[in-house]
């Protein structure tokens, strides 16, 4: 009999599909889903009209725009009662979508398409990220690409799809090590090389003393992976009925970005009292340098500038190699993702 | 400070005070530098030896229990691998696990998904404690996937049993959270196939405040990491889980917190001396068992060293305030012990200020003062003595002084003043100037004019000052006797060669130069003895070739040489000392010939021939080469220029005839159209005939002896106010203005033969003069019309 671990090694693409799949199709069997009503159950706080939002993750500088759009009224000035909710370990942030428990949520463009090519149609209603942040970090100064079969860290909760596929087009073979959190297998020496985000375990292992070098960090972006990831992303459904609602949140996320990239320091006092709230085990250390990254990611390469929109040259490049890899049963379009005109 | 600077040079007391307290200081400083070093030495060993015996004690306890875990761990491997498909069994172990051990916190044991089909995907019998009791459940659920916990993938990866980094173990059922690590290790079925993991859990809790109460120093404080150097215990509760030791590393660089994190990640056991916080510590670090964490006592130096430092402060302050002291109190005693020398110096005061007779006082001291009080005493009686002598003395050099002033004005009084110009004479001009580089010098010149010639002389004495004045003296004096009878210029110079010679007992010598310039002809008859040849600055510049004769005064035999020229009219004869030649400049540079050359060609370009012009211009010349230096010799420059004579037309004609008495026809005829030409009367016509036939057969008769051949050249010369005659021959010596006269009144019988023919050339002729010149007799007859 084979075990998880076998299935991985010689499956990842599929075993990542079944994970996929689960997450997509649990609302089927989950006796509070929406799916499986024909009416959604609207919530408590949705009945009061109220916008609830829950990031990806735990309370960090990669959502300091949304933060501070509340910090800053900018949310009530816009005329949107925003709550902003994080998810928990018992509770992800899409588990919440589905269950109608938030509005909105942030997902990575790779796994908005996985869960649209699912069956649930979502809308993106704020492309925050301009740029790919992930990149693999490799141990005891070894290059990645010359790593063949080598046990890399992959995040349990489905991020890393670009990495699948350039491991198969490169036929690097990496056996993929599935983690929750944190980066502790990786600095125990328990993994070769282990997917890190740039503005987040790439400066945990350097606070841990590792010595990274460009010669050991594969970046993604540099190597024609470069497919945005951050984005704010709602049920298309629920996006019909509450366009306006929708697209004033929106915009006030957008200032809060935007203010922001104007003023850091006060934007990761912000930050710090969120962390602070949530009893999240960082540091201003930390959040100063991710949030300097993640306000980076979001300036578009070409343009030099921060467009906050999704690019469909990119929809259509991530579509392909998810496609090419069989994560996606069919192509995903750019139209499928925005709002219908 | 140069106040103080300048008041410490002025008092001896502070200065010997400084340097005997700088001294006691340095010697102070090595003494306790020494002793302080070996205090402290034995301090830090003390606290290393402290610290040490904490880590080790920590570290025993720490490994003690995480020993019973592991033991635990693998008597609980044992029992499953037993039953490992018996599901119930392993909530029976698990929980026994816990029962037998109750400082665990949880044991949970967990296998593959699907091992157990009837189980489902999840199987983890999990044991806690809650409260005073246990509580066993499945623990696997898909918001639990356990299998991407560290815990289980750990042992699998590194394929041997673990200690996991701490980490927050969440309960959702009461909501309650700890901090663990885990000691896990990998279930293998028979056939060696991974099939779960047995996870122990450990709370450090209890491991956070034994570490956190190890204070060995009052301010010293305890840290423990993990792997990832994240801290776990820290004084800072705002640091534990949240930074690691690297964190402040990333903004702040600091290579000795960073080389203690990577030491402590790697397991090793060490001390570290760095700033922690900018407070300078001791670390002491060791790590905890195999859990992979390390810790560390941070003893800051102020506490290990606080009594040390009490102590040295304290002595410090002991050595500075004696040391100040001492000052204090050198200064006061060397200055009352050198009080004497204030007296001593005002009394020398008045000495020096020419009170001689000042009394000096009596300290009836024995040591160096009173020593010094003795000799100032002889001192100042040797002074009144050395001054009477002093006033002596400087008056016996006044005297000599102004005996020398009066002897230089003699000297110059000595040489000629007045110096002919072209107003006084028609045929010669000359000057001459004499600068003594003394008071009195050894340079001379001296001319006078005789018998239509001009005598002149320059010379330059050996040495100077007031022998060589004397000896220039002599010199001039013999010059003039000698020169008075005799016209030659050799036969000069051997006389006063001779002269000086015989009475030369100092070995004084005198380079000198005699020249006769007939005037009427430009005639210049010269001997030259060891001076430096005469400038003759005509037509053209050329030096007048002159013998190599010693100088006057070495040899009293020497026979000096006769050489002549004719100066041509219009030429200026340039005579002049060595003090020309060599006179120099600050850079001790010669005026050299070529110099004089120069000013000579200059001045015969200039047409400035006259005496007084060339010596002038030859003065600046040699007074802006020499600049300020000091004149070293006596320069002493003559020129004398000579001119063709303009009042009288001379007439000059000659004969020369055998020593044969008939050749005197002859003669008589020549003198007789001489003397009408020059328009004299028949008597004097004839009467200058018989003297000058007396003289020639006079001459023909005693300078060739009988039956010897030769002739008699008579040379005459006619101006409109005399008519000279010189007869030359080459016989033997013959003077026959030595010959005694006849004695004209007597009887002629009664007369002595001879000796009448001088008497008539006497008595006609004017003047009569003979010289031996050469090897020939010249006699000159002069008759004034």
């Amino acid at each position: 009999m084979r075990t998880i671990k076998e299935k991985i090694r010689k499956h990842p693409c599929s075993v990542l599909m079944l994970f996929c799949l689960m997450f997509i199709a649990s609302p089927f069997f989950c006796p509070f889903s929406m799916a499986q009503d024909t009416k959604p159950k609207v919530g408590k706080q949705s009945q009061d009209n109220e916008f609830v939002f829950t990031p990806q993750w735990t309370a960090q500088a990669q959502f300091a725009g949304y933060y501070v759009a509340e910090a800053k009224g900018f949310y009530r000035d816009a005329g949107v009662k925003v709550k902003i909710e994080h998810p928990s370990s018992t509770e992800p942030a899409m588990s919440r979508l589905r269950q109608n428990k938030c509005q909105a949520t942030t997902l990575q463009l790779c796994q908005a398409m996985e869960i649209v090519d699912g069956g649930i149609p979502l809308v993106n209603i704020l492309q925050t990220s301009m740029n790919n942040a992930m990149v693999i970090v490799s141990s005891r100064g070894k290059d990645p690409l010359t790593q063949k079969g080598a046990k890399v860290g992959i995040w349990s909760v489905g991020f890393g799809q670009l990495a699948i596929c350039m491991s198969i087009k490169d036929h690097l073979d990496y056996e993929w090590i599935r983690f929750a959190q944190n980066t502790n297998l990786f600095v125990a020496g328990a993994l070769d090389a282990t997917l890190a985000m740039s503005y987040n375990e790439y400066y945990q292992l350097v606070q841990a003393g590792m010595k990274v070098s460009e010669k050991t960090v594969y970046r993604f972006c540099d190597h024609g992976y470069n497919v945005q990831e951050d984005g704010v992303y709602m049920n298309r459904d629920y996006f019909e009925k509450h366009k306006e609602q929708a697209m004033r949140f929106a915009k006030a996320s957008r200032k809060g970005w935007e203010w922001a990239a104007q003023h850091p320091e006060e934007t990761l006092d912000i930050v710090m009292s969120y962390t602070n709230k949530a009893n999240i085990a960082t540091n201003r250390v930390m959040q100063r340098l991710m949030l300097k990254e993640v306000l980076r990611l979001q300036v578009d390469r070409e343009s030099q500038k921060r467009e906050f929109r999704l690019r469909p040259d990119m929809v259509r490049k991530a579509s392909q190699l998810m496609v090419e890899n069989h994560m996606l049963s069919r192509p995903i379009t750019y139209e499928e993702l925005m709002p219908k005109k | 400070m140069k106040e103080i600077i300048q008041y410490i040079r002025r008092k001896l007391s502070v200065r010997v005070s400084l340097w005997v307290v700088l001294f006691a200081a340095i010697i102070f400083i090595l003494a306790l530098g020494f002793l302080f070093y070996q205090a402290r030495e034995a301090v830090r060993q003390e606290a290393i030896s402290r610290a040490t015996q904490i880590l080790d004690k920590t570290s025993l306890r720490v490994e003690g229990i995480l020993n019973r875990v592991e033991v635990a761990s693998d008597m609980t491997k044992w029992l499953a691998l037993r039953h490992p498909d018996q599901a119930d069994s392993m909530f029976v172990y698990s929980r026994s696990m816990l029962q037998n051990n109750p400082d665990f916190y949880n044991c949970s044991i967990a296998f593959e998904p699907d091992h157990f089909k009837e189980r489902g995907r999840y199987f983890s019998a999990y044991t806690k404690h809650i409260g005073d009791s246990l509580r066993t459940i499945q623990g696997g659920s898909d918001n639990y996937q356990y299998f991407f916990m560290d815990w289980y993938l750990m042992p699998q990866l590194l394929d041997k049993p673990c200690w996991t980094e701490p980490y927050m173990d969440n309960d959702v059922s009461t909501n309650t959270s700890e901090m663990v690590t885990s000691y896990c290790q990998a279930l293998k079925d028979k056939t060696g196939k991974f099939i779960g993991v047995i996870n122990t859990s450990l709370s450090i809790t209890w491991l956070s405040q034994t570490i956190s109460e190890t204070k060995p120093y009052p301010h010293s404080y305890s840290i423990m990491i993990g792997r990832g150097g994240t801290y776990f215990v820290h004084p800072d509760s705002t640091k534990i889980t949240r930074q690691t030791i690297f964190t402040q590393t990333i903004e702040h660089p600091d290579t000795a917190l960073i080389a203690l994190g990577r030491a402590m990640q790697r397991g090793e056991e060490g001390i570290k001396r760095m700033n922690l916080d900018g407070t300078p510590s001791y670390v002491f670090y060791k790590p905890l068992g195999k859990t992979g964490c390390s810790m560390a006592i941070v003893c800051p130096e102020s506490d290990i060293f606080g009594g040390f430092d009490r102590l040295r402060h304290a002595v410090m302050t002991i050595v500075v305030v004696g040391l100040l002291l001492m000052l204090y109190l050198f200064i006061r005693i060397i200055t009352r012990e050198l009080s004497p020398l204030h007296r001593l110096a005002k009394e020398a005061e008045n000495i020096a200020s020419g009170q001689f007779d000042a009394e000096l006082p009596d300290f009836q001291r024995i040591d160096e003062i009173g020593q010094l009080t003795q000799s100032f005493a002889g001192m100042q009686q040797s002074l009144v003595k050395y001054i009477k002598e002093l006033k002596d003395t400087t008056a016996q050099k006044a005297s000599i002084e102004r005996d020398i002033h009066i002897a230089s004005g003699i000297q110059m009084g000595m040489l000629p003043e007045n110096f002919p110009t072209k107003e006084d004479r028609d045929d010669v001009q000359l000057f001459a100037s004499l600068t003594p580089a003394k008071d009195v010098g050894g340079d001379l010149f001296d001319f006078y004019f005789r018998d239509d010639k001009l005598f002149f002389c320059i010379g330059d004495v050996s040495g100077k000052g007031v022998p060589a004045s004397l000896f220039m003296a002599v010199t001039r004096a013999v010059f003039r006797t000698v020169s008075f009878h005799e016209s030659m210029p050799d036969r000069i110079m051997t006389s006063i060669n001779m002269t000086m010679g015989e009475m030369n007992k100092t070995h004084m010598f005198v380079t000198l130069f005699v020249g006769v310039l007939d005037l009427p002809t430009g005639h210049l008859h010269y001997c030259n003895a060891g001076h430096d040849a005469p400038l003759l600055v005509g037509n053209e510049i050329h030096e007048l070739q002159c013998d190599s004769n010693i100088p006057v005064g070495f040899m009293p035999s020497w026979k000096y040489t006769l050489q002549e020229t004719l100066i041509p009219q219009g030429t200026t004869i340039f005579l002049f000392t060595d003090g020309l030649t060599e006179a120099m400049n600050i850079n001790y540079e010669q005026f050299q010939m070529e110099r004089v050359n120069e000013v000579a060609a200059r001045a015969l370009a200039q047409q400035q021939l006259e005496p007084k012009q060339i010596i002038s211009m030859m003065t600046d010349a040699v007074h802006q080469f020499v600049g300020d230096a000091e004149q070293s010799d006596d320069l002493t420059m003559m020129a004398i220029q000579y001119m063709q004579p303009q009042n009288g037309a001379k007439r000059i004609q000659s004969i020369t005839l055998d020593n044969d008495t008939q050749e005197v026809p002859q003669l008589n005829n020549f003198v007789n159209e001489i003397c009408k030409s020059a328009g004299l009367d028949e008597i004097s016509s004839s009467q200058i005939t018989v003297a000058i036939e007396e003289a020639v057969v006079n001459t023909m008769s005693y300078a060739y002896p009988v039956g010897t051949h030769g002739s008699v050249k008579i040379e005459v010369t006619a101006t409109k106010e005399s008519i000279e005659f010189t007869i030359t021959d080459s016989g033997i010596p013959f003077d026959p203005t030595a010959q005694e006269e006849a004695d004209t009144t007597l009887p002629a019988n009664k007369r002595r033969i001879g000796g009448l023919g001088i008497h008539i050339v006497r008595q006609v002729m004017d003047s009569i003069h003979y010289e031996r010149m050469g090897n020939s007799n010249v006699l000159t007859l002069k008759k004034q019309i």
